[in-house]
């Protein structure tokens, strides 16, 4: 055993200088606190927000770069093929030519466009993909506003998306796009339920909407999320990456259906614009993930000798190739089965645990039971009934076994939309089915 | 100058008349909501400065009523928005001048 | 915060709202009426920051820009031959002018005029904790009422807005008829001949 109480010592004594990258919040206070000695204090607190977008900035711009390249590979590889590999060594610098590409491009706008409302989206879309990394803790003291209602703040600013992308389709003037963009929209609010569920167990449980106060409480319990409320996390991941519009839920921009959602009518860098919020905003979900159900930037006294902020990216990384997996493997849904499957599976489930969170927290603070005895217990106790749920799920989901031969099943749905209405509307019986070959 | 409780009554009354004057006088269903909806945040404001600048007691009343305004809204228009879809699907307009039936 | 900052944020903020609100006064256009009706929100999210009432401005966020003001763009995307122009009435738009201004001056003049006393420094400070505390407490029973009145809502909302099957039939068949131009008519004629037609029937009687 190595004696590292000597080291800790010498660490402690470093906590609060500059130079300690462990916190880089100090550095930060440090800037703000020179300039209001001089300077009125309004300039400190705008030179603080200014600070802290730039280290936001400045860490998402980089990492989307390298991400595109990541993820463009990782999918090839799932999907065995190589991937980029020509542009650069291992075809590194793809992301680079893309952004070059795109930027040369030029900007076409159609000429019945909506103009003001179409040129605003690419715009409007960075709004809430930056707003929601200012509550995202890297650190114990590490955020650029620790809100107490952050929670809500996260869910609140990550709806607004929603307008930004049916103003995209709208404006447009062409029907793929308003097609996208309506199916994005109500697939975001209905996916908006089982996401807030899925945080108010959280919150439920740790009695607290601020994140920091949930990583606090996680580290405090010495216990993650995902093993307290496992289908929490299922059904976070689940809506997060619907609301995402990541490829088992793209129907919002699906090529084979409506050329490509919302932005059909986006060429260029405004596309581009698109593109890298999307990007943006899968890493920020996967970072929220980490944070809620993983703990974020605590694991088990590890964050004394790491810098916090890398075992968070760490943990980011970890939950984004869990998002490329399921992008890789799983191939699209339907519309109404995703809706479906929101509706009827997801929101029932995460209710349910809403209750279940409620029983154990009241069980934790009103009747006093020792958290060391009874978390494990709730842990068991809790990942029993995911399992539970996700075997009924599997058994009441499962395909049934057709009634009729499958040629008539489609001719009969070939007939739809005004046909059948008509047909119904003069009460035949059954729409005509077309059996064997024309 | 400090801003204080006035300035924050005044924009009220402003963006409450505003409303007011959107749901008086907007010819589509959909109009008259959006009028009524400012009307409500026009009050909520003005509660809100209440809180603030009030007196202990009702700091928090306030709020808690503010809350209960926000959620009678979204029902407000849940089911108004509803109805203007059943309007719509009987008469093929949602304007508030064509929908006579009643001869009101 | 200083004076500076506060004053920076207050006439921002206050234009913003204000701007927004008029904006849908002239708009002509439905869907642009929705979103300056959205940038008027966002203005007055953040007037409740001014007043330090984070948990309301997140809640205003929450509800009107991301529920409210998409619901109603989804029912006028629902109303497809409805107009869709956002223009006044000319008829009640003056006599209505008249009452808001009256309105508006007395509003104006007891906002102005009244001495309002009793100006506190500090804030609230954990809203979101107190007001859920005192919702479960104080407001149990109007707590109660409000979700009772949001079920009834929901119930109520999806029972107006359901299209039976026949419904939906006919309807489609009729826009159907109308596309193929056979029923090119002014669609409140539709429903109107019945009482033309009582009334033709009257006359012919008398």
């Amino acid at each position: 055993m190595i004696d590292l109480t000597g080291l800790a010592s010498v660490l402690g004594s470093t906590m609060g200088a500059w130079y300690d990258f462990r916190d880089l919040n100090n550095l930060q206070r440090l800037i703000t606190e020179w300039i209001a000695d001089w300077g009125p204090d309004w300039l400190a607190s705008i030179i603080a927000g200014v600070l802290g977008t730039l280290g936001i900035l400045g860490v998402i711009g980089p990492t989307l770069l390298i991400l595109i390249w990541v993820e463009r590979k990782v999918i090839a590889r799932f999907q065995q093929r190589y991937g980029p590999n020509r542009v650069g060594p291992k075809g590194l610098l793809q992301p680079v030519a893309d952004a070059v590409k795109l930027i040369l491009k030029e900007q076409l706008a159609p000429r019945a466009a909506d103009k003001l409302i179409f040129f605003l989206p690419p715009v409007l879309i960075f709004v809430p993909g930056v707003l929601i990394w200012g509550v995202l803790p890297f650190g114990p003291r590490m955020s650029v506003a620790d809100l107490n209602v952050g929670v809500l703040f996260l869910l609140a600013v990550s709806g607004t998306t929603v307008l930004v992308i049916f103003m995209a389709g709208w404006s447009s003037n062409n029907k793929y796009a308003l097609f996208g963009a309506m199916r994005a929209v109500a697939m975001s609010i209905s996916y908006e339920v089982p996401m807030v569920l899925a945080l108010l167990t959280l919150v439920v449980f740790s009695g607290t909407m601020s994140i920091n106060g949930i990583v606090q409480w996680q580290q405090q319990e010495d216990v993650i999320f995902i093993l307290l409320f496992p289908l929490s996390a299922i059904a976070f991941f689940f809506a997060a990456s619907a609301e995402l519009n990541r490829t088992p839920a793209d129907i919002s921009e699906a090529e084979s259906e409506i050329v490509a959602g919302y932005h059909t009518e986006y060429s260029g860098m405004r596309f581009g614009l698109f593109y890298a919020v999307e990007l943006g905003n899968t890493l920020v979900v996967s970072a929220f993930i980490a944070t809620f159900f993983l703990g974020g930037w605590w694991l088990w006294g590890l964050d004394q000798w790491v810098p916090s902020w890398i075992i968070l990216l760490v943990k980011t990384g970890a939950v984004y190739f869990l998002l490329i997996w399921t992008r890789g493997t799983l191939p699209r849904l339907r519309v109404d089965q995703l809706m479906g499957f929101c509706w009827k599976a997801l929101v029932p489930a995460t209710l349910l645990f809403v209750v279940v969170a409620f029983v154990e927290r009241t069980l934790l603070v009103s009747e006093g039971w020792d958290t060391t005895v009874a978390l494990p217990v709730m842990a068991v106790i809790n990942i029993a009934l995911t399992l539970g749920a996700i075997l009924l799920f599997a058994r009441v989901s499962r395909p049934a076994p057709l009634r009729r031969p499958a040629r008539i099943r489609m001719a009969g749905a070939q007939i739809g939309g005004l046909r059948a209405a008509r047909q119904v509307a003069s009460r035949t019986e059954e729409p005509q089915l077309q059996v064997g070959g024309d | 100058m400090t801003i204080g409780i006035e300035h924050y009554l005044t924009l009220g009354a402003l963006l409450f008349c505003i409303g007011f004057f959107i749901a008086l006088s907007k010819k589509n269903a959909i109009g008259v909501l959006i009028g009524v909806e400012l009307m409500l945040n026009a009050v909520n404001l003005t509660l809100v400065a209440f809180s603030r600048f009030g007196s202990a007691e009702v700091a928090l009343s306030t709020q808690v009523f503010v809350v209960f305004i926000i959620a009678v809204a979204a029902a407000e228009v849940a089911v108004g928005l509803a109805l203007a879809l059943v309007v719509y699907r009987n008469r093929q307009t949602i304007s508030v001048d064509r929908t006579t039936l009643l001869r009101g | 915060m200083s004076d500076f900052g506060f004053h920076l944020a207050f006439w921002s903020l206050g234009a913003m709202t204000i701007g927004g609100a008029s904006m849908i006064l002239i708009s002509r256009n439905l869907i642009h009426a929705v979103i300056w009706l959205v940038m008027s929100m966002l203005g007055v999210a953040g007037l409740y920051l001014t007043l330090s009432a984070d948990f309301i401005a997140v809640v205003q966020v929450l509800i009107y820009v991301g529920a409210i003001s998409v619901l109603m763009l989804f029912a006028i995307m629902l109303t497809p031959r409805a107009e869709r122009d956002n223009s006044q009435n000319i008829k009640t738009a003056g006599p209505a002018g008249l009452v808001v201004l009256m309105v508006m001056i007395a509003t104006m003049w007891v906002a102005i005029d009244t001495d309002w006393g009793a100006v506190r420094e500090a804030a609230l400070t954990e809203q979101a904790r107190l007001i859920g505390e005192s919702l479960i407490k104080h407001y149990i029973l109007p707590f109660e009422i409000g979700a009772v009145l949001l079920t009834a809502a929901l119930v109520g909302a999806i029972a107006l807005a359901r299209q039976d099957d026949e419904d939906a039939a006919v309807h489609a068949a009729s826009l159907q008829a109308e596309l193929e131009g056979e029923g090119a008519v002014d669609p409140v004629d539709v429903v109107d001949p019945p009482i033309a037609a009582d009334a033709s029937d009257s006359e012919a009687t008398s």
